[in-house]
């Protein structure tokens, strides 16, 4: 738990140094406009409120393992979505979509997900008061 | 053409002539519209509807619930300073979790009709004798609206979600609250109310899917005017209100805080 915690802490310690100081909390201002896809492999998820996370790891071409974290809308958005705390299991391959911050930070707002067995989902940002 | 039995005519018209009478003693008595028509039902978990009145776009729930309407009209010189003052943390006028002063980020009352604003997140309906429990997915708040007859008491303690009374008239229900204090923000923007806020709520099922909700905001101390916000929610039949707990928020905010330095 402790590591989670540490980890969710450095990247939004990295994040928020590069926003502005009248960049709102929730805006979506800090993250890239255009959509990104990785391949990765769940190490953990946490679904909660205000927002869900899941961290994954991307193997480059290089063999090198990069560490993601893809934010998702709240607990109580996504179980309407159909979302439960066991969606995302360690190990599952998925691939992820989203907007990645702009700061460099290995983080992406979720906009899709294709889960092991093939199933895509869409995460309508709009659903939720963080957009 | 002219009528060739005339007496014939008038004979008829004499002996029928009583016949509405005879009709109305034998006919079933008129429906009572009064004390024995049903209360309406406006019963359900409901969510502000995301598609435009005209049908041409979809809203995100953001844009819907910043602010209380689009119109919002001049504050008087006491608003405009107290608007100036309140920090948020989201929107145009936004600036850092550590130097907002909004109250909701310690998780106090969001007050009414901020209550309905707050994250957009869905409100519930339920229907008892002699009273509407309006309760809120926000930190699961509820508020009593007494439909007993009552009225607001004669000098009510300032609290954080008024005291509300209502009456039905036809199929509206129209909810009457006073009693606010003045540490709540009208909406997410940090427009500010006095204690002499006075709330009309008209709320009523245009049909069995749609709610309207229109919110007469009447504080002359803070505005120049009274208006009128109109809202349209939308049932969700397969929907409970989920468990939203606002210190979770104080959680996440936390950490953002430490990583900006502690300001």
């Amino acid at each position: 738990m402790t590591n989670r915690v540490l980890a969710l802490l450095t990247l939004t310690i990295a994040l928020a140094l590069c926003v502005s100081p009248i960049a709102a909390h929730h805006g979506s201002s800090v993250y890239d406009t255009k959509l990104t896809t990785y391949k990765g492999t769940v190490t953990d998820f946490q679904f909660m409120n205000p927002h869900s996370e899941v961290w994954f790891d991307v193997t480059g071409a290089d063999g090198k393992v990069e560490k993601w974290t893809g934010e998702a809308p709240s607990l109580t958005t996504m179980a309407r979505l159909g979302w439960t705390k066991s969606i995302f299991k360690p190990g599952d391959q998925v691939t992820f979509t989203g907007n990645v911050a702009k700061s460099g930070t290995k983080i992406m707002r979720l906009r899709k997900v294709v889960f092991p067995n093939g199933k895509e989902m869409m995460i309508d940002r709009g659903e939720d008061y963080a957009e | 053409m002219r009528n060739r039995f005339p007496g014939l005519t008038f004979a008829l018209l004499v002996a029928l002539a009583p016949c509405p009478a005879i009709f109305a003693q034998t006919a079933p008595p008129p429906k009572a519209k009064t004390q024995a028509a049903a209360t309406p039902d406006l019963s359900g978990v409901w969510r502000r509807s995301r598609t435009s009145s005209d049908k041409t776009r979809k809203h995100t729930i953001y844009e819907l619930a910043f602010t209380i309407s689009d119109d919002v009209p001049p504050m008087t010189p006491w608003a405009e300073a107290k608007y100036k003052a309140n920090l948020p943390n989201l929107g145009p006028r936004a600036v850092s979790l550590g130097e907002s002063n909004d109250p909701i980020m310690q998780c106090f009352p969001p007050g009414v009709p901020r209550a309905y604003l707050i994250r957009g997140e869905p409100i519930e309906i339920v229907q008892i004798p002699g009273r509407v429990l309006m309760i809120y997915e926000y930190d699961h708040f509820i508020r009593n609206i007494f439909t007993d007859g009552r009225s607001h008491p004669a000098d009510p303690n300032p609290s954080w979600m008024g005291d509300s009374v209502a009456t039905w008239e036809g199929d509206t229900l129209v909810v009457d609250t006073i009693g606010f204090n003045d540490k709540t923000w009208l909406d997410n923007d940090g427009h500010p109310h006095s204690e002499d806020l006075h709330l009309e709520e008209r709320i009523r099922r245009a049909s069995h899917d749609a709610l309207k909700i229109d919110v007469t905001i009447d504080d002359s101390k803070a505005y120049t005017k009274s208006w009128t916000a109109h809202w349209n929610y939308e049932l969700k039949p397969g929907w409970n209100l989920g468990e939203m707990i606002c210190e979770d928020n104080g959680t996440y905010s936390d950490m953002q805080q430490k990583s900006e330095g502690g300001k």
